[in-house]
């Protein structure tokens, strides 16, 4: 009898696993879908996307190119100038990224380590920050630019530094209690004892801090990079000719003449591989980073 | 008292570049973009701006009494972004804690899986969402064919305009959105000590139970906060519906962000369009309010 309940609680188990796997392959290739399909049509024909047609056989769409082709690729500039929008966004993505880098490593430092007035009214501040939406601000910001632009000469519109100045400023929040959490974890012995040594307040935060908290630097630079990699609202009304994104950029495959799905697949790709570099190569930082800046009480 | 006064100029030293940068994108705008809903102001006298009347709630008025039906759209995108969020938050919510259960277990390639997960996450919005777009036209997308392979439907169905629309940006939110939410918790799921899914054994109490009286509450502090923020980083959807369906307000799933862009940016109205964004940040600041409250009367008990 006993036998019988081992026997057939291994077979439960057994019934469970393969259960368990099937539910893993089910998550992954959801995950994975609309991947192959972006891949699959960025190696198809023009003319097979265009006369595909699920009621006639032999044209349904299918995951397979019938004749692959690199001619997406090799056209990416051709009708729209992708390269220029990818310079763009490298520039405000990495300008974006080493500013809120020292910029949130400063303010977390003083959050985490020292007692200041208004430090509490500061913190509720930076929380209450994230919750606007960018909408409820970006009407009075674009007149805002224009008026400065009017009186003092100073071009913000279409400039790399008007936008890296906007995308640093909607990273900070995020990026500063993200920070703080990688300080508090720093033990505050270490800069009190160098503190009593005579080391002065910038020499502790580059000789003593940097170094320890590289793990979180990363995590906020990638946390920051990807923001304004993705940015589309304020991208849409304060880009121009000289700095549109990739973001905007991607759109202009489709216009009301014509719908090169294969040029915006292949555009699609190459757009997604800094990120990906950046997170495959990172990933564990990332993901500390991820839960260390969002799960705080 | 020394010491005091200066760690003051040193946080000021430090913190002077976040706040600058906080004064001069968040605090300041807003507070003009509060001012600005109350002034006729549009294109002609954008530059004398310091002589733009005064105009009381008139904005407000015109939203419901111009011919072009500003404020009917906005209203019914402020329908639009709640029944979203109704569908995505806890349709997501409920992938995310699954995923993160199956995750939960030691297994072969668990951290490659854990890996793939995150690729919606970090996959550029506008890639993603230009994607499913091209996932849902209507003839020459794959999910007609799909459906249609399996027999479900005859006529093509057209995704992207009219009543669809929404279902689906609906479906391609929730793919992007739910592993950060997974990851979250996944997080959270680790640190649930053993010994009280022991004693909850021991008390023979079914998956179910255990679910129930351990699990969730145990993840309730996370799940908190990330429904919190997702039930306000809700109201700024954009680029998902900027994508999708494009920047046309007369669509059926048009949101807030879109409204007020259009209305601003489109047909150069800023009056409306910061009176519109006005209501948009009050009914934000009251979710908060509420959200913070709550919390307040949740810790006092």
């Amino acid at each position: 009898m006993n036998f019988n309940i081992v026997k057939r609680r291994r077979a439960n188990s057994k019934f469970w696993n393969v259960l368990f796997v099937a539910a893993i392959i089910l998550v992954v290739a959801s995950v994975l879908f609309p991947y192959l399909w972006m891949i699959s049509g960025s190696f198809k024909r023009t003319i097979e996307i265009q006369s595909a047609d699920y009621t006639k056989p032999g044209q349904e769409p299918s995951l397979i190119p019938r004749q692959p082709t690199l001619e997406n690729y090799q056209r990416i500039n051709r009708t729209v100038p992708m390269l220029r929008y990818l310079r763009n966004s490298l520039i405000i993505s990495i300008g974006t990224m080493i500013l809120a880098v020292f910029i949130s490593l400063f303010a977390a430092y003083a959050l985490s380590r020292l007692e200041f007035r208004f430090k509490r009214l500061y913190e509720l501040t930076i929380y209450s920050t994230q919750m606007f939406p960018g909408i409820a601000f970006l009407i009075p910001y674009f007149i805002l630019f224009t008026a400065i632009t009017r009186l003092t000469g100073i071009k913000l519109k279409d400039t790399y530094y008007g936008l890296i100045l906007t995308y640093t400023s909607f990273a900070l929040p995020f990026c500063i209690l993200m920070m703080k959490s990688y300080l508090d974890s720093i033990p505050k012995s270490l800069d009190e004892q160098a503190l009593v040594d005579g080391c002065k307040r910038p020499a502790i935060i580059f000789r003593i801090i940097l170094p320890l908290v590289k793990p979180g630097l990363v995590s906020v630079g990638i946390f920051a990079f990807i923001m304004a990699w993705n940015e589309m609202l304020f991208a849409s009304v304060l880009t121009g000719r000289d700095t549109k994104t990739v973001s905007l950029g991607l759109m202009e495959y489709i216009t009301t003449n014509q719908a090169r799905w294969g040029g915006m697949m292949a555009a699609c790709i190459v757009v997604s591989i800094p990120v990906l570099i950046l997170f495959t190569t990172l990933q564990k930082q990332i993901i500390d980073g991820l839960i260390k800046g969002a799960v705080k009480e | 008292m020394k010491i005091t006064r200066l760690n003051n100029r040193a946080a000021a030293f430090l913190i002077g570049p976040a706040l600058t940068a906080m004064f001069v994108v968040h605090l300041i705008p807003i507070f003009f973009g509060i001012i600005m809903a109350f002034l006729r102001i549009d294109v002609s006298n954008l530059s004398d701006f310091p002589r733009v009347p005064f105009i009381g709630f008139d904005n407000f008025k015109y939203l419901f009494t111009d011919g072009s039906g500003v404020g009917q759209r906005f209203l019914s995108s402020i329908g639009n972004v709640l029944i979203y969020g109704l569908v995505t938050i806890p349709v997501g919510y409920v992938i995310a804690l699954a995923v993160a259960m199956l995750l939960n277990r030691e297994f072969k390639g668990r951290t490659i899986v854990r890996g793939l997960i995150l690729l919606p996450y970090i996959t550029p919005d506008a890639v993603m969402y230009n994607v499913w777009r091209f996932i849902f036209q209507s003839r020459v997308g794959i999910v007609n064919s799909i459906l249609s392979g399996l027999g479900l439907i005859r006529e093509p169905i057209i995704w992207l305009v009219g009543d669809n629309a929404l279902i689906a940006v609906i479906v391609a939110s929730i793919w992007k959105g739910w592993p950060f939410t997974s990851l979250m918790l996944l997080a959270a799921l680790q640190t649930i000590p053993q010994d009280l899914y022991e004693a909850a054994r021991l008390d023979n109490a079914s998956w179910f139970q255990r679910l129930r009286y351990v699990t969730l509450p145990m993840l309730w502090p996370v799940s908190r906060t990330l429904l919190m923020l997702s039930v306000i980083w809700n109201f700024h959807a954009f680029n998902q519906f900027y994508v999708m369906l494009g920047a046309d307000t007369a669509s059926k799933a048009a949101v807030p962000s879109v409204v007020i862009l259009r209305e601003a940016f489109g047909t150069l109205h800023f009056g409306s369009g910061s009176a519109m964004a006005v209501i948009m940040l009050a009914i934000i600041l009251l979710l908060t309010a509420i959200a913070v409250f709550t919390k307040r009367e949740r810790s006092v008990e």
